[in-house]
């Protein structure tokens, strides 16, 4: 199983600019089952990793969270499952079996779901502009999430560490 | 009148470009970090020479945008290498700068959140190439 190992940005920091702050002495772990991870797997472990590594909420929900997440880019033909175990995180290249929750849609709503923005009681909030969206696309069955109704607070958890705003 | 991929010309009419769009201008709000676009070399399509485009994006503006060494682009904040032709789709709206990411077409390297982030001024940008009428090497 590939180690990923964390890099602290350089970019911003050596034009004077506040770098993303990375949390080093983090225990959350993610690791990948596959040699070669697929793009879309390093995307969304290295997104995720940066998220848990930077601010502490998402880290408490990230040691918090027991779920296999499916994620399927219809418009791609890719897909990862996300293996949360109370703070480590598994990628796994494409859909595996016993999976929570499963989400299904296209590229842009990928990427839209990763910019809800998080409201009170840590709940994603669905009446800005983004959040308008990705109601519209379930609504229309756009985006389908298997599993949803008896893991509703399990997708709001993931949802959380999964957002970048 | 077209102009030759990734010249200086190319460079100018892309900075205009974006410079030109209101939607860039408000989804590139608080954007405060430079681009690197490395081009990577094809002499079969008549592209011999890697290129570097380098963007220095900030707030919304397009400040400055050149064309040099792949080297160059390589030092930016972030960095996203593709060969010649992934870029000449992605220019020519074959191919979804996104799902390019996704696929591992176009490889990114610098902050993730950041970029995702800016996800929606990043697709603006993109449309901004498909604008400018282009003077392909492997199409002469």
């Amino acid at each position: 199983m590939a180690r990923r190992k964390v890099k602290a940005k350089q970019g911003a920091a050596s034009r004077g600019e506040s770098p993303p702050k990375l949390d080093v002495d983090s225990r959350a772990e993610v690791l990948y089952a596959d040699d070669e991870p697929s793009a879309f797997a390093s995307m969304l472990g290295g997104l995720i990793e940066a998220n848990v590594r930077s601010h502490s909420e998402k880290e408490r929900d990230f040691e918090s969270l027991k779920a296999r997440v499916g994620i399927w880019v219809t418009d791609i033909d890719e897909g990862v499952t996300l293996e949360f175990s109370r703070g480590k995180l598994i990628v796994h290249n494409g859909l595996k079996p016993r999976r929570t929750l499963t989400i299904r849609t296209d590229a842009d709503t990928v990427m839209s779901l990763s910019n809800l923005k998080i409201g009170l009681l840590g709940l994603p909030v669905y009446y800005d502009e983004v959040g308008r969206g990705v109601a519209l696309k379930l609504l229309t069955g756009k985006l389908k999430i298997e599993g949803l109704l008896p893991n509703v607070t399990t997708l709001n958890t993931v949802t959380r560490i999964f957002s970048v705003q | 009148m077209a102009v030759k991929a990734f010249s200086n010309e190319w460079a100018k009419a892309f900075k205009d470009e974006v410079n030109r769009s209101s939607v860039y201008k408000s989804a590139g709000k608080g954007w405060k970090w430079t681009v690197g676009l490395v081009v990577e070399a094809e002499p079969d399509k008549h592209f011999t020479e890697a290129k570097g485009i380098v963007m220095d994006l900030f707030d919304g503006e397009a400040r400055d945008i050149k064309v040099g060494a792949a080297s160059d682009a390589q030092k930016c904040d972030f960095v996203i290498t593709a060969p010649y032709t992934r870029w000449k789709e992605v220019a020519t709206s074959q191919l979804d700068a996104t799902k390019g990411m996704l696929q591992g077409k176009l490889k990114l390297k610098g902050d993730l959140p950041t970029i995702v982030r800016y996800t929606k001024a990043s697709q603006e940008m993109t449309l901004c190439t498909t604008r400018i009428p282009v003077e392909w090497p492997d199409e002469k």
